[in-house]
């Protein structure tokens, strides 16, 4: 039989494509990963589908790469690293199960996006903390599992959260219920029983949704999730602290970080921030030299309890930190105000993208450390970025706050034009040489996209072999998006 | 079978002669009583757990990773344990090699911007606590207690405590673990294992945490933890805290932004509504059911002679017969404790206000024999420091805890009648039976929390037995068996008083492997421990850890 016969067996012959323009757009990316064709594209439409394609790659050898977002995408991650690949469309799968309100959680499948969810929750009271503006199309599963860092550090108890229990495919074809979920039998029994799952961990002694965390498809598919949700804030306002140098704010921030305060909480230079409020290429050049060089943005919300004696004690309380360490906490400054900031920040990304409104292409270069390191990294990327002859003034840096401040992710953002061949290859050299640099500096390149897994690998052969042997666990014939990471 | 002199001699070439020793007499000391607090499999009256072969003192990770060497050649088990916390950290088997890491008591970091600490095995949480509170920061500290190891509970065990609310699991506090593995190579977790520093424990790629613990460790099961980097948190309090008064009567008075309150409710649904709030307002540093671990009906009186060093339990019968304890009694029967600590005058004044809102809005009170000064300055240090442990065993000696009710709020006080009060009703009759202390039935303790946050309440349902009365022991075993069996029937989830009856049998040693596998199969996820065996064949490939590490051993089916 036919691969494409087999295939639609189990999903339809409609889930089945084999669309040559369909395949071309699966086969690259925005990013500098070499593009692949695949072979074919598949749209499960339940969680049986998926096992049952993942039991038959498994019997055929066939290499299997999961996708649930939809485009535009950039860090090659859903590029096949070997031919012959089937895509396996996510997409499809977009039921919201259940949207619990006492407890705060919903569940859902991996096609639910952003921009579905979050009015859904908005209807029962609640909403997700997000990313960084993500596109329209960004799937929330999608992005948790790969520990992308969303905006409001004080309740991030764990660097996984809000993501809580998963429903697993693992490579090997077996089914496995993580977090408090993995405890019950049957999900319709323990709502019945007034349970939820909140709880991240187990089940047993081992936190198995942690394995699929920043994989890139290579353990497994998650079929459904939990998310812990936020009570809508209302009212909820934003402020803008400036300064001239990150370093100015660091006190400022370590000490909101401290005391818990405060809800969105990012540090963001002018050219980021441009990006995210400007209109067109113009508009973000004047708006960049219009913007402070660099600013903490700090939004206050109300929940529930008192809200509003909330927001302003904590609105004073903020300010006067902020005047210990020679800042004002402002509602406006030159080139934004709060008001179109926060909702910037509460919506996903308007068309096109917002890391592609100032250039057609953009290189992003993320990872992991502590906030007080972060101007050593911002200095070796301006080095970098003027020996290439790459303009310093473009440069868009995020720093984002995790785990309630134990670390951040580091994130700096280099627009260019991709149909210009010599910007490309000179971006795809500044790329190389300030990835090298950083991480002997002591980057900790947790997400190891495209080149930064090798470099990262490197330096932690005892890691790189245990995972090896876990992916042998899990995937056992390596079906699960083969030549990723140290796979 | 004794341990061979040529590995016997190998291993005091790592550590050296003054920290191995085989004398009988010193390895008795390192067994433990099953009749006493043996959490949670019996008791068993008057059982011991196996004697050891060996016990090493290593002072290094590299000492660790040379004893686990040598154990692989010689195919001899190992058992770490740092603050000995239970049956958990003794030996299944004989002649097993016993670990005491006493010596590995170093805070090896305190970061206070980046708030984490570097810990070794026996640095404890009254210790970190200490030392952080110098530096305005605060620690976890877990269910056991301040005494008990920080590393053993953020890797190796499970991490939950009263602060569990505001301080997070210890699962989510974890930065980074240095591990020596079962086969003896050294595994650094997260950014440690980059040479980069010890702020992030997962990546690079799918985080190797997964393999560290689940909502519990291993339980010294599968290699040794060396190091660790846990997260710390805001201490908006003195330096040292200013302790007074004669034990167990200790108390501080702290600044006016540290208040404990102890809340009641009128009924069950307005306990967990008002739990939900908390949650919802995310106000509260500490949040614990705390007291009622003496009992709904002894509660009252127990407080009264804990805090007040003249008297002691002799006092009890008289202090039931008291109006003013027996209204405090009442006021308490639904409650729980809760500690605030404002960051800021501001902070301090709100969260007070929401949680007067909270009671308003629920029904509930502030009980106000609990805010005169002495029992408010006794609660609230009681609350921050985790410091009286040794309460657990005050009526005979022995405690072990049943049911759990783990699971949001909602799920152990609904039902009709609640869950609560029909676990309850069955354990007031079996204390009639007069082998385990009666104390009203309901001593439910545990966490208003769960996990950071908020979101599960977990409870045990605490019983106080003699473990030198052989009818007392015995009986325990007996009712905890009738628990298992209704909790089982009620579907009231996976019951406490048998969590580790998969691991140790009543004879203390491995328990059979018929029995392991049933108990381990009609798990609701039998698949997860059928992965666990092949983590163990993987990375323990000469299977020198112990039953503590759940592996279900049939065939894959």
């Amino acid at each position: 039989m036919a691969l494409k016969d087999e295939l639609a067996g189990i999903v339809g012959s409609e889930c089945v494509s084999d669309d040559p323009e369909a395949l071309d757009a699966y086969s690259k990316d925005l990013s500098f990963v070499k593009p692949v064709k695949p072979r074919l594209i598949i749209k499960p439409g339940s969680a049986d589908e998926v096992q049952a394609i993942v039991r038959w790659a498994n019997q055929t050898a066939t290499p299997l790469v999961p996708v649930s977002s939809g485009p535009p995408r950039f860090r090659g991650d859903t590029v096949p690293s070997v031919p012959g690949a089937v895509i396996v469309d996510m997409s499809g799968m977009k039921k919201i199960m259940r949207i619990d309100r006492r407890n705060r959680v919903a569940m859902i499948e991996p096609g639910v996006t952003y921009t579905e969810l979050q009015p859904e929750l908005a209807k029962e009271g609640l909403r997700l903390t997000t990313p960084l503006l993500p596109r329209a199309g960004k799937s929330v599963v999608a992005s948790l599992l790969e520990r992308e860092p969303t905006l409001i550090p004080r309740q991030l108890w764990a660097s996984l959260d809000p993501l809580r229990c998963n429903e697993i495919i693992w490579g090997d074809g077996n089914k496995l219920v993580t977090g408090d979920a993995g405890n019950w039998t049957s999900m319709e029994d323990a709502w019945e029983r007034k349970q939820a799952p909140a709880g991240a961990t187990g089940p047993g002694q081992a936190d198995f949704y942690r394995f699929v965390s920043a994989a890139q498809g290579s353990m497994g598919i998650v079929t459904w999730a939990s998310v812990k949700c936020e009570i809508l804030p209302a009212p909820h306002k934003l402020f803008i602290v400036p300064a001239r140098k990150p370093d100015d704010l660091f006190d400022f921030t370590y000490r909101l970080l401290k005391f818990r305060f405060a809800d969105e909480l990012l540090l963001i230079n002018n050219s980021s921030l441009a990006y995210i409020l400007g209109d067109g290429p113009g508009g973000i050049k004047a708006l960049m030299k219009e913007l402070p060089p660099w600013v903490v943005l700090v939004g206050i919300a109300g929940r529930s309890i008192l809200p509003e004696e909330r927001v302003a004690y904590q609105e004073k309380d903020i300010a006067d930190i902020a005047g210990k360490s020679g800042l004002k906490l402002e509602s406006a400054v030159p080139g934004a105000r709060g008001d179109d900031v926060l909702k910037a920040l509460l919506s996903t990304s308007r068309e096109p993208y917002w890391k592609l409104g100032y250039k057609a292409g953009y290189q992003d270069i993320l990872f992991i450390t502590t906030l007080n390191r972060t101007p050593e990294y911002i200095k070796t990327v301006k080095s970098v970025a003027e020996a290439s002859g790459y303009p310093t003034s473009d440069i868009g840096v995020y720093v984002q706050p995790l785990h309630q401040g134990a670390n951040v992710h580091c994130e700096f953002i280099l627009p260019f034009d991709r149909d210009d061949s010599k910007e490309a290859t000179g971006m795809q050299q500044l790329l190389t040489k300030a990835s090298e640099k950083l991480i002997e500096q002591g980057a900790f390149f947790s997400r190891p996209y495209g080149i930064w897994a090798d470099m990262a690998y490197k330096r932690d052969a005892q890691t790189t072999t245990v995972l090896k042997k876990l992916k042998g666990i899990f995937d056992p014939n390596n079906v699960m998006n083969p030549g990723k990471l140290c796979f | 079978m004794a341990l061979a002199k040529e590995a016997y001699r190998e291993l005091e070439e790592v550590v050296g002669k003054e920290y191995i020793s085989d004398d009988p007499a010193l390895l008795d000391c390192y067994r433990y009583p099953l009749s006493h607090t043996a959490i949670h499999i019996g008791p068993y009256y008057r059982v011991y757990t196996p004697r050891g072969a060996a016990v090493l003192l290593p002072g290094s990770a590299e000492e660790v990773q040379g004893i686990v060497k040598v154990c692989n050649k010689y195919k001899v088990k190992f058992k770490p344990s740092s603050t000995f916390w239970s049956a958990w950290g003794f030996p299944l088997e004989d002649d097993t090699i016993q670990l005491d890491m006493r010596r590995m008591d170093k805070i090896l970091e305190i970061d206070d911007k980046n708030n984490y600490a570097v810990v070794e095995p026996h640095v404890i949480g009254a210790t970190l606590q200490a030392e952080a509170m110098k530096v305005g920061l605060n620690t976890h500290i877990h269910g056991p207690g301040a005494s008990c190891s920080c590393l053993a509970s953020a890797t190796a065990l499970g991490g939950l405590g009263p602060d569990t609310l505001y301080m997070g699991h210890h699962n989510e506090n974890l930065l980074g673990v240095e591990w020596v593995m079962p086969d003896g190579e050294i595994l650094k977790i997260g950014s440690v294992g980059s040479g980069l520093g010890w702020f992030c424990c997962d990546g690079p790629g799918p985080s190797l945490k997964g393999l560290v613990r689940g909502m519990v460790g291993t339980n010294g099961a599968m290699g040794v933890f060396t190091k660790c980097a846990i997260k710390l948190y805001p201490w908006p309090g003195p330096a040292t805290l200013p302790v007074e008064g004669k034990p167990p009567a200790y108390k501080a008075v702290l600044p006016d932004n540290l208040r404990a309150y102890t809340l009641g409710f009128p009924s069950w649904k307005a306990w967990a509504d008002s739990c939900y709030m908390i949650f919802d307002s995310g106000i509260g540093y500490v949040a614990h059911r705390q007291f009622n671990m003496f009992g709904r009906d002894l509660k009252g009186a127990m407080v009264r002679i804990l805090s007040d060093p003249t008297r002691t339990l002799s006092d009890i019968e008289e202090l039931l017969k008291d109006p003013e304890v027996q209204k405090m009694t009442e006021d308490m029967k639904r409650d729980y404790q809760i500690v605030l600590a404002g960051m800021t005058p501001g902070d301090i004044e709100w969260q007070d206000k929401a949680l007067d809102k909270i009671l308003e809005e629920t029904g509930g009170w502030k009980v106000k024999a609990m805010l005169e000064p002495d029992l408010f300055n006794w609660s609230l240090l009681y609350m921050i420091r985790l410091g009286h442990k040794n309460l657990n065993l005050v009526f005979g000696g022995g405690y072990d805890g049943c049911f759990g009710l783990g699971g949001t709020p909602d799920f152990g006080t609904s039902g009709e009648p609640a869950r609560v009060e029909q676990v309850t009703a069955f354990k007031v009759e079996w204390e009639k039976k007069g082998n385990v202390v009666a104390c009203g039935g309901d001593g439910m303790m545990g966490g208003i929390g769960g996990m950071g946050g908020g979101g599960h309440s977990l409870w045990e349902n605490f019983t106080h037995f003699d473990p030198a009365d052989k009818a007392s022991t015995e009986g325990t075993f007996e009712f905890f068996n009738a628990t298992a069996k209704y909790g089982a029937e009620k579907g009231l989830g996976p019951g406490m008083e048998k969590m580790n009856d998969y691991a140790r049998w009543t004879d203390g040693y491995t328990t059979p492997k018929e029995i392991r596998d049933r108990i381990l199969g009609s798990a609701a996820q039998p698949e997860a421990f059928r992965y666990q065996r092949k983590f163990k064949e993987t990375f323990n490939p000469n299977d020198l850890g112990d039953g503590y590490y759940r592996t279900l051993d049939d065939p894959d089916e």
